[in-house]
């Protein structure tokens, strides 16, 4: 075994000791990946796995770096992008991928890829184009 | 600012294109040659071809301090760069047979899952898959 791998196992018994935690947290990303597109919120997740909400909101981010609704957020505009790509409108790619305003979810877009939802897509489709 | 390239020293980019390309599946986006025969070498993944790209860099044959860190690193088995994949169980199959050697075989560590590889070229690289 490697020094590397000892020092892994090493932190590893440490930070993640508590396996019935990790299962939650990963049951809350699987549940947002098959879920993003429905109105998601926290008292919903937190019923599912009958602990409170700022539990789990805690337990996300210790497990993933953000939070549940960063997580979502994210998982959203990653979905919005294959839909512009393949040439879905605007407004119907914000309300496939589970937003509830155009507005916020060209403001999102913006602020997550630097471009607003059509000057991506123009920017996609002009480039299978070429 | 923006982070687009992310550096890799290798002791030979001849080899370690072969290596990144034909085994890891990586493709070439820019080549360029430099002074005494060294590239300026450039790969993107194929998935993501607008992604970030990873250079090829042969600081270990130029300054000494390189070298010395990379050979320290190899000893102890410990990964300074690690890649992306959807399925390392799967990674570690396919790499596998095309007889890539790996330190550490596919593990879990709280919400995810790794695996470390000898890319031949003087680095270990980890494998991560987000569960």
């Amino acid at each position: 075994m490697t020094l590397y791998e000892r020092e892994i196992n090493r932190i590893n018994s440490v930070i993640y000791s508590n396996q019935e935690q990790i299962e939650i947290a990963i049951g809350v990303r699987n549940y947002i990946d098959n879920n993003y597109d429905k109105n998601l919120n926290l008292d919903l997740l937190s019923r599912f796995h009958f602990v409170s909400k700022f539990h789990l909101l805690r337990l996300f981010k210790k497990h993933y770096g953000l939070t549940p609704r960063q997580y979502l957020i994210d998982k959203r505009i990653e979905k919005s992008k294959e839909q512009l790509k393949n040439g879905m409108s605007v407004t119907e790619t914000c309300f496939t991928v589970g937003f509830e305003s155009l507005g916020s979810f060209s403001t999102l877009f913006k602020t997550k890829t630097g471009k607003s939802p059509s000057e991506f897509q123009n920017e996609q489709l002009s480039r299978s184009k070429l | 600012m923006k982070v687009t390239l992310i550096s890799i020293p290798v002791r030979d980019q001849e080899k370690a294109v072969k290596f990144y390309t034909e085994i890891l599946g990586f493709k070439i986006k820019k080549d360029k040659p430099l002074e005494g025969g060294n590239r300026w070498v450039t790969l993107v993944s194929s998935e993501w071809q607008d992604g970030p790209e990873l250079l090829l860099e042969p600081g270990p044959n130029h300054f000494e301090p390189c070298k010395v860190y990379q050979d320290a690193l190899m000893e102890v088995g410990m990964p300074y760069t690690q890649f992306d994949v959807n399925s390392v169980d799967a990674e570690y199959e396919r790499l596998t047979k095309l007889g890539v050697e790996f330190s550490v075989k596919p593990s879990k560590m709280g919400t995810w899952k790794y695996a470390v590889f000898n890319d031949t070229c003087g680095n270990n690289i980890e494998l991560v898959e987000v569960i």
